[in-house]
């Protein structure tokens, strides 16, 4: 496996989103993010996946969580448990409740996208921010998306991507350095484009 | 005249070919909406949800197609049960009334419960509870409609234990008493389904009854989950209720349970008795 290559990969993902989502730029992390979870896990149907957001903040789960349940995840997550350590000694289940549908999806099930949404503020530890923004933010990020998806040739470059990602073995790196990489990658362009401007 | 059959030729062949071409394109949709609608549920039944979305809307843009071309009972019905898989209720209820009228007899009843599950959707959002909750329990007790009966299930136990939390204690444990008997019935319908078992983890949740909810959340995990984010939250679910048997039951029993919980973390490939595979360590207190 070749950083290098990983990162000229990631280069070319950022040129295919500038292509079709140009005043998106804040997609580009949770896009080519969640494209290398996939291509971790080996599933390249992006479209079919990214196609299913539609239904995407639709209820799937049972959202009321009993007041111990709400605890324990507060509790269970260290960095977390430090930002409400009010809240949860009180038990002041008012507040932790109305955090509760914010923090849960993005720190209790984790989902990929949320998570590199919400990059800055979880490398931050600024919980309070992601569950004061995360409606807005997240509905605005789908809205967004939408306007690429009507295209089959991102698909099939997102595809592309995922394919030569996987082919080069990134599994092979931690987490933290696919997260280091994309946003390398998305800062590079940031920078060439603020030159030519 | 021979001239004319030689000038009027090309143009008969092209009609006589496009008009094979338009039926074959007819008989491609509805064979299309068919085989994606198999595919989805075969990608349902496997609990991969998102392949199954996108199955469903292929199946939908087909079965319409056919629908607009060539109106039949049945395009009209593979559109609905599309539509209705998708969660678009009353577009469903719409296909399925005009399925009815072109000879699909179902199609009268699975309107009904597409109308009367949109509709309660409808009062939920408007914040008439109560009438939502009793439509969903109709919706239960009489569907014979998997698609809305699984809908109207997560709606009602969402709802149900949304409005425990209002109660007081006394009347609480009553309409949580009152749910499970509701998810039992379910559950005794179709004991396979994984859905039915994480409605009733979550609501012996709420009970404080966290043997019998680790039990069914380990149940619905065993079966399968229709989406990664039930299967997720279910799967929080069996850690929380871990993590208090372990801190209330005796030595011996929490002994013989740890061993238990031990054997399924094998089966499922976690990585400790708390990190399932999907799941990023995070330094726990």
């Amino acid at each position: 496996m070749s950083k290098k290559d990983i990162e000229s990969a990631l280069a070319r993902g950022v040129e295919i989103l500038n292509e079709f989502l140009p005043v998106k730029t804040y997609l580009f992390f949770p896009i080519l993010y969640s494209a290398c979870v996939w291509a971790v896990r080996r599933v390249f149907d992006y479209r079919e996946r990214i196609f299913s957001w539609q239904v995407w903040l639709d209820p799937e789960e049972v959202r009321t969580k009993p007041d111990e349940f709400i605890l324990h995840f507060f509790r269970s997550h260290e960095a977390l448990g430090r930002a409400y350590a009010d809240e949860v000694s009180a038990r002041d289940m008012k507040a932790l409740r109305a955090a509760f549908p914010a923090l849960y999806p993005v720190c209790g099930l984790e989902d990929a996208f949320l998570k590199a949404l919400f990059k800055k503020e979880l490398a931050a530890s600024d919980y309070r921010k992601i569950a004061a923004e995360f409606e807005s933010r997240a509905t605005k990020a789908r809205e967004d998306i939408r306007s690429a998806e009507e295209s089959t040739h991102f698909w099939a470059a997102l595809e592309n991507l995922g394919a030569e990602l996987a082919a080069l073995g990134i599994h092979l790196l931690k987490d933290e350095e696919v997260q280091n990489a994309v946003i390398r990658a998305v800062k590079k362009k940031a920078a060439k484009s603020a030159k030519s401007r | 005249m021979m001239t004319n059959v030689r000038t009027r030729r090309p143009g008969f062949l092209a009609v006589s070919a496009l008009a094979l071409v338009l039926c074959a394109a007819c008989a491609t949709h509805l064979r299309n909406a068919k085989t994606a609608y198999t595919e989805a549920q075969e990608f349902s039944r496997l609990y991969q949800t998102e392949p199954a979305v996108a199955a469903y809307k292929r199946a939908l843009a087909e079965a319409g197609m056919e629908a607009r071309r060539n109106p039949s009972g049945q395009a009209y019905m593979l559109k609905g049960m599309a539509e209705a898989s998708l969660g678009l209720w009353r577009d469903a209820e719409a296909s399925f009334i005009k399925a009815s009228g072109l000879g699909f007899e179902t199609g009268e009843a699975w309107a009904s419960d597409a109308s009367l599950l949109g509709l309660a959707i409808s009062f939920e959002e408007l914040g008439l509870k109560e009438p939502a909750l009793r439509a969903y329990e109709n919706l239960l007790s009489k569907s014979a409609f998997k698609p809305v009966r699984l809908a109207a299930a997560q709606r009602y136990a969402d709802l149900t234990l949304a409005r425990a939390l209002q109660l007081s204690e006394r009347e609480r444990s009553r309409a949580l008493a009152d749910a499970v008997r509701t998810i039992e019935k379910l559950e005794a319908g179709d004991f396979a389904c994984g859905f039915y078992h994480y409605f009733h983890s979550q609501v012996e949740s709420h009970r404080a009854d966290y043997r019998r909810s680790y039990e069914e959340a380990v149940m619905a995990r065993e079966l399968g989950l229709p989406s990664e984010k039930a299967l997720r939250d279910n799967d929080n679910q069996v850690i929380f209720c871990y993590d208090k048997l372990t801190g209330s039951l005796p030595p011996a029993e929490s002994e013989a349970f740890v061993a238990a919980h031990a054997a399924w973390l094998k089966k499922w490939g976690w990585k400790d008795a708390r990190t399932p595979g999907w799941k990023q360590d995070h330094p726990r207190k």
